[in-house]
């Protein structure tokens, strides 16, 4: 995909938004293994207002995009899922600020600002069984393949791999946070609701930078 | 449910319209945020203080923004944190140089949605603090809570820091003097019926015909335990041992005691408690110097009550008794 930064974000957003919606099920059924089963319902149901609202959102510049989206994320998701992640996407837009062209260090310090703000909302840390186990493996993969000097398609589909690969093997941790942690030991054996989300949505956005990539 | 209402999603804004209509020359009401402030707020002189919170605690928060107390105040639905848009845009219209002081009582949904609030506005350079209100010494942690939750007691929090900051005190003077007040703040409440959110339309929790919660939470909430329903002055004697024996407070203190009605009680009943309060404290050489018997934080329709005591000093004393003129007006 080429075009504006803004574009850019513009499509990893509304992908995002997407995948949520089009998820609830699934979502909902791996939370319902250990959780409390709101967690596809509950997404689905924050970022159904995210694409009702698209054409309005503020587009200035990244930050305030980012920001608004945010906003929006936080207030409409139920539960601890909202503020966590809002906190992301706020996160990310006042790392990016009032930018209209992004480098690769710049998006790289976008997703450490995302996932820093979501330790500190949620007091958790890799290694809880949380959504946290595949973004941060995965943001790390993205430094290392943009270091590396690779393009952005091909920066995606390892960020994609490696979020798969990550979030599935959180079926060996015990939940430390969120309300599956309710259920200790018996968490073990199945994969965290929010780390294979967050696989599920890079899949999609590696395929969407390339097949939707023609502006 | 019988209810002076029309629709139940209009409960929290047509209050708020009311509010403002009774009182044109010194609030604003913004209803795309919920807010409610002083007209002549923000000042560049003084710090604005700020208080959100879910709704149903009337006249907590929202009757109680004036000259002398608070600046502005962010409700969200009955018994729901604001959204944190809502505190990112009033943090916003509140702005001073001085900063912007936002006090929460410690319920996770609030702290997040404050915390969320303050983050935005510092990113676009605003200078905001928060104070964190935690008075309730009835269960450690609760429902809603990690620690103790923040109730009644807020008041004293709210006025002490209100007064400062009309007298120029900055920020970090208004966090000491904060943490003070909330430091040798203590609150246990008591339910004798349960409370009926307006858009639920049926009572929040059961509570038999003879039975009390003692330590209830100001959304109905589990206290210390469910006990048979017995005369005022036991009553009294339990909240007070509970607060007394928290802080504690000992003889030769001076202390504000309040009574506080949880909304479905009769003043007449609030005040046959405080006498039992106060000739107990006097008992046990403790010195109410400042009384408060009202409404301050209720819950909805709940018949109920809770205990506060406050230790005083001279700075405490002096804030508490500086003017304030708020919305809910008796003279």
């Amino acid at each position: 995909m080429s075009g504006t930064a803004l574009q850019q974000v513009e499509l990893v957003v509304r992908t995002i938004a997407q995948t949520a919606v089009d998820n609830e099920k699934y979502f909902g059924d791996l939370d319902a293994v250990v959780g409390d089963g709101d967690f596809g319902y509950s997404l689905a149901r924050g970022f159904e207002k995210v694409l009702e609202g698209w054409d309005d959102i503020d587009r200035t510049d990244v930050g305030a995009f980012l920001k608004k989206i945010g906003m929006i994320v936080t207030s409409r998701i139920g539960g601890t899922s909202g503020p966590i992640w809002g906190t992301a996407f706020m996160k990310a837009g006042i790392s990016a600020g009032p930018a209209n062209e992004l480098s690769g260090e710049q998006v790289v310090a976008m997703l450490r600002a995302a996932t820093d703000g979501i330790k500190a909302r949620g007091q958790s840390d890799v290694g809880d069984k949380t959504l946290l186990d595949a973004l941060v493996p995965m943001t790390d993969a993205i430094e290392r393949e943009l270091a590396s000097g690779a393009d952005h398609a091909a920066v995606l589909a390892v960020a994609a791999t490696t979020a798969r690969t990550a979030a599935e093997a959180t079926s060996e941790l015990v939940a430390r946070r969120g309300r599956a942690s309710y259920t200790g030991e018996r968490s073990r054996g199945s994969v965290d609701a929010g780390a294979m989300g967050v696989a599920v949505i890079v899949e999609r956005i590696s395929h969407a930078w390339t097949t939707e990539g023609a502006s | 449910m019988k209810k002076f209402i029309n629709d139940p999603q209009q409960f929290v804004p047509e209050m708020l319209e009311g509010i403002a209509l009774a009182n044109p020359d010194t609030l604003r009401y913004l209803p795309e945020y919920n807010l409610l402030m002083r007209a002549d707020s923000p000042r560049e002189d003084k710090v604005s203080i700020v208080q959100g919170s879910g709704s149903g605690h009337e006249p907590a928060h929202v009757m109680i923004v004036g000259k002398g107390m608070l600046d502005a105040a962010c409700p969200g639905d009955v018994f729901a944190a604001p959204p944190m848009d809502y505190v990112y845009e009033t943090t916003k219209k509140l702005a001073s140089p001085k900063g912007v002081l936002l006090l929460v009582n410690n319920y996770t949904g609030d702290r997040m949605a404050f915390d969320m609030g303050k983050e935005m506005a510092e990113a676009e350079g605003i200078r905001v603090e928060i104070l964190t209100i935690n008075d309730d010494v009835a269960v450690k942690d609760s429902l809603y809570t990690v620690g103790r939750r923040g109730v009644a007691g807020n008041f004293f929090v709210i006025k002490a820091v209100g007064a400062a900051s009309e007298q120029g005190a900055d920020i970090e003077e208004l966090l000491r003097i904060g943490n003070k007040v909330n430091d040798v703040t203590r609150t246990m409440g008591v339910a004798l019926t349960s409370c009926t959110p307006p858009a639920k339309g049926s009572t929040l929790f059961e509570l038999g015909e003879d039975e009390i919660e003692m330590g209830v939470g100001i959304h109905g909430e589990p206290g210390r335990k469910r006990m048979k329903m017995t005369n005022a002055d036991a009553i009294v004697d339990e909240l007070l041992e509970a607060v007394v024996t928290d802080l504690p407070y000992s003889s030769g203190d001076d202390v504000a005691l309040m009574i506080n009605g949880l909304g479905g009680t009769p003043i007449s009943e609030l005040y046959i408690l405080y006498r039992r309060a106060h000739q107990k404290l006097t008992e046990q050489g403790i010195k109410v110097t400042r009384s408060y018997v009202n409404e301050y934080c209720t819950s909805l329709d709940m018949a109920g009550a809770s205990l506060t005591l406050v230790k005083l000093d001279d700075e405490i004393d002096a804030l508490l008794g500086a003017p304030a003129e708020v919305a809910v007006r008796v003279f």
